[in-house]
């Protein structure tokens, strides 16, 4: 299998790296970079453990190749905080109850970051369809709305 | 904001931060340098002789460093209860499935390469893939060696059926004569249910991390309770308890899927032939196909009222598909017993229960939110459904002229004692406004719901330091439900100190014996612990203030309380739900959903509110798509698209309303929740498609498919 360098954006500092072909982002991220906020879950792209921002829009990392993100800027979850400390969606997650065991969290804080940028009016209808593709099994996901309502720009 | 006022305002969880940060490690997460990656070969046959296994290709692939199989385990069997599961299988596979060889390689590719290296010869066996056919006389045992198995004992001894393929047998009346009191009935009705095989599903699969240092094991585990999985390693291995330590960081999900532990063992034998940490992390395939999922369940009810309705005998059959072992089970009769007592919460002055789990050919079955409750729910609430309907009263009046009141009989035997079932349905009634007449289509539904509150023990040590703070160690985990902000309230608010003040470490298993999550223990026990050490604490400090006593100690002074709950009681709920019917399609929309509960006193708001609105919708995928089917004895859905979970599209508006009748026996009157809800969501469901449609459906889940079906039956 052939190696490939490849150069991006990791939550703004950027990376280079030599990686073989078959290298997954998930494994790139987790294994390479140490970057386990990023989960694995269903490794086919359906529950959105593994969600990351390429270029804002939200992706599934267990089924992009990394070769595919070069020159791309990547943000997980470990990248939405400020020097500041946790956005408002991120303590809106707490204060809501929009997680319990947290493994899905990171997926969820990054895709409803991007839909915050993306569509910030977005109504209950819209943020359902936009989050749709991460499952969560602890909150029934009531906690999730909230959060995300929560944090909309007023 | 100090003492019990404390628990009005919403608590900040001690694991917030990490987790919303990514900063969590979870089994998964933790780096291990140097450590292998385990892969295991696994049985294509439901039922099969194993011939030959041959791992020559496999061992000669670079980055392998260890291949076994069933020959080099030593005969041992792992399990909770009954110790009945190959460790890997040497000369039968009885699942689709079943372990037959293992691999330990550099990486994970590297390990899942080899296992597609390794060729076994099968010769398939006859199997016996349902429930009525494995317990027919002639059927043969799956487990004729089976009374050489160990059972670990402390519960009582262990237990015996009429046919070798009860892995389980209950048999037990109440209240005297029940085939007397069934002949005074005026009117006698008998229906069937059935629910299949569903999975738990916590989205973080089961890990785990085994390495060896001298002569101890040490072992990083997803298990939710460490300390039994210590001891089922240890007896299963012969190895002094002792000799093992087990640790466990945050579990990403449990739902009762993290009670059973089958990789450990395995890796145990990998750790030990390549001197290396060995990690293995399920694959979700392997975690929907081979992973004990709740039992599917066939449900027999037979009852019998008086002129007005009243309930004057009742009887039930329940048999539960327990799989090819009963490993997966804990409870000293091998049973799910939330699927013993039907009609629980109603006044029944005689009844009967006959409930047995049965060894088939099938993935093995375990705990899942209130073993075999759900199933028992759907079942009994949707019979009275019918009989209120054959009857000509309303479905709500019948439950109200049959719900206990406390101290009637009821189908557990003893006196009911529990919150107030009248309060509760009353309520949801007014809450749905049951009366309101809906449009052609539309229909309303009602289901009770009532689950223990556990009992059990724990030890809980507080340390306080000069400076006022208090640190809390304990045994118990953190699997998501708020467990050790539950602990820190409470400490905090018996106190009377600040909760930023109070800290909590969990503990290995080199500690006091905690019994871990599950069986709705949490609360009562290791919130009672926390209780019971802040006031030690207290009373050792002379009653002083905290801030003030700690500026005056010299060293850090620490109260250790090993604490016993055993007060009976009961959680319960009322569930109301309306429902639109689309008579075309047979298509369910959930309107609107009412649940009202009694959980006593409230510790923490935003986690029980989240306990009891994810236990809906867990209960809400039960009902409507869940489905773990199986065809030759092969479970279909091996992914994520196939096993359909609810999203958040899925969920409908619920209101959840608290009533608390003071007399919940946890701390401060505190109440168990986490397996309050789920269990009669799917009852209420069906009942409210039945009100709305004239269907009704004795099948889970409720798809369009079976709602049309049933409604072409009835036209």
């Amino acid at each position: 299998m052939s190696d490939h360098s490849i150069r991006f954006r990791l939550n703004g500092a950027v990376v280079e790296r030599v990686v073989p072909a078959e290298r997954l982002l998930l494994d790139l991220l987790r294994s390479d970079l140490g970057k386990t906020g990023t989960k694995d879950g269903c490794s086919i792209g359906v529950c959105g453990l593994c969600t990351v921002q390429v270029d804002g829009a939200p992706m599934s990392a267990c089924l992009l190749l990394a070769t595919q993100i070069d020159g791309a800027a990547i943000t997980t979850v470990e990248g939405l905080a400020s020097a500041d400390g946790p956005s408002e969606l991120q303590e809106a997650f707490i204060a809501e109850g929009g997680f319990q065991c947290g493994i899905c969290t990171s997926g969820q804080l990054v895709a409803a970051a991007a839909l915050l940028e993306a569509r910030p009016d977005a109504t209950a209808a819209e943020v359902s369809d936009w989050m749709m593709g991460n499952l969560c099994r602890c909150t029934g996901y009531y906690g999730i709305a909230r959060a995300i309502a929560s944090a909309r720009p007023r | 904001m100090t003492g019990p006022a404390l628990f009005m305002t919403p608590e900040r969880r001690l694991d917030g931060t990490d987790k919303i940060s990514g900063a969590t490690k979870y089994t998964g997460d933790i780096e291990f340098p140097g450590a292998l990656e385990a892969a295991f070969v696994r049985s294509p046959y439901p039922h099969a002789r194993i011939r030959s296994v041959d791992a020559v290709r496999a061992r000669a692939l670079p980055g392998v460093r260890a291949v076994i199989t069933g020959a080099d385990v030593g005969g041992a069997r792992l399990g909770r209860r009954l110790q009945d599961w190959p460790v890997l299988c040497w000369d039968e596979v009885l699942f689709v499935g079943d372990r037959v060889a293992a691999v330990a390689a550099d990486s994970r590719a590297i390990a899942e390469e080899a296992v597609r290296l390794i060729d076994v010869d099968y010769e398939e066996l006859p199997a016996l893939l349902d429930m009525e056919a494995a317990l027919r006389p002639d059927a043969p045992a799956l487990h004729p060696e089976s009374a050489s198995y160990r059972f670990l004992e402390g519960r009582g001894p262990r237990p015996s059926g009429p046919h070798p393929n009860h892995q389980g047998y209950v048999s037990e009346s109440h209240g005297g004569d029940v085939d007397a009191a069934f002949a005074g009935a005026v009117r006698v009705f008998e229906h069937e249910f059935t629910t299949p095989r569903i999975h738990q599903l916590a989205l973080e699969p089961h890990a785990a991390v085994v390495w060896i240092v001298g002569d101890r094991v040490h072992v990083v585990s997803t298990n939710k309770a460490p300390f039994t999985l210590r001891d089922q390693m240890a007896a299963s291995l012969g190895l002094e308890p002792g000799r093992i330590v087990v640790d466990n960081g945050p579990i990403g999900g449990d739902f009762g899927g993290k009670g059973l532990s089958t990789d450990e063992y395995v890796l145990y034998f990998l750790a030990r032939v390549t001197g290396k940490p060995v990690r293995a992390i399920t694959r979700m395939a392997d975690e929907l196909t081979a992973m004990n999922p709740r039992h599917a369940s066939r449900i027999r009810l037979r009852t019998g009222v008086d002129a007005t309705g009243r309930i004057v005998a009742h009887e039930s059959h329940a048999t539960f598909d327990g799989g090819a072992y009963a490993a997966g089970k804990p409870t000293p009769r091998l049973m799910v017993e939330g699927g013993v007592q039907t009609l629980e919460g109603y006044r029944v002055p005689a009844s009967r229960h006959e409930a047995a789990v049965v060894y088939t050919n099938h993935v093995p079955g375990g705990h899942m939110r209130a073993p075999g409750q759900p199933q028992n729910v759907f079942a009994s609430e949707s019979h009275l459904d019918i009989i209120a309907r054959e009857l000509g009263i309303s479905p709500l009046e019948l439950r109200r002229r049959n719900l206990a009141h406390s101290g009637d009989p009821v189908t557990s035997g003893g006196p009911w004692h529990g919150p107030d079932l009248h309060a509760l349905l009353d309520r949801a009634a007014t809450e749905i406004d049951a009366d309101r007449k809906r449009g052609p289509g539309r229909g309303v539904g009602f289901a009770i719901g009532v689950r223990h509150v556990g009992t059990g023990s724990t030890t809980i040590t507080l340390r306080l330091d000069r400076d006022g703070r208090i640190e809390v160690t304990t045994g118990v985990g953190e699997q998501g439900g708020g467990q050790h902000t539950l602990i820190q309230r409470i400490v905090a608010a018996t106190l009377a100190v600040d909760p930023a003040r109070v800290s909590v470490r969990r503990l290995d298993t080199d500690s006091p014996k905690d019994p871990g999550i599950g069986g709705s223990r949490v609360t009562p026990v290791h919130g009672g612990a926390a209780r019971a050490a802040a006031e030690a604490l207290r009373e050792k400090l002379g009653g002083r203030a905290i801030a003030d006593a700690a500026a005056t100690l010299l060293e850090p002074i620490e109260v250790s309380v090993k604490y016993d709950a055993t007060a009976a009681d009961h959680g319960a709920c009322a569930h109301a739900m309306e429902v639109a019917v689309d008579a075309e399609t047979g298509a369910v929309r959930v309107l609107e959903a009412v649940v009202v509960v009694d959980v006593g006193q409230v510790i923490n708001p935003v986690g029980l509110r989240g306990q009891l609105e994810g236990g809906f919708v867990y209960g809400l995928g039960m009902a409507l798509t869940e489905d773990l089917a199986v065809e030759h004895g092969r479970i279909r859905a091996s992914n994520l698209g196939d096993y359909k979970l609810p999203t958040i599209a899925d969920v409908p508006p619920l209101r959840i309303v608290h009533l608390n009748d003071g007399h919940g026996v946890g701390p401060y009157g505190a109440r168990s929740s986490g397996e309050l809800v789920n269990p009669g969501v799917p009852a209420v469901l069906a009942n409210a498609v039945a009100d709305a449609s004239g269907a009704r459906v004795h099948t889970l889940p409720i798809t369009a498919e079976r709602v049309w079906t049933a409604l072409q039956a009835k036209n």
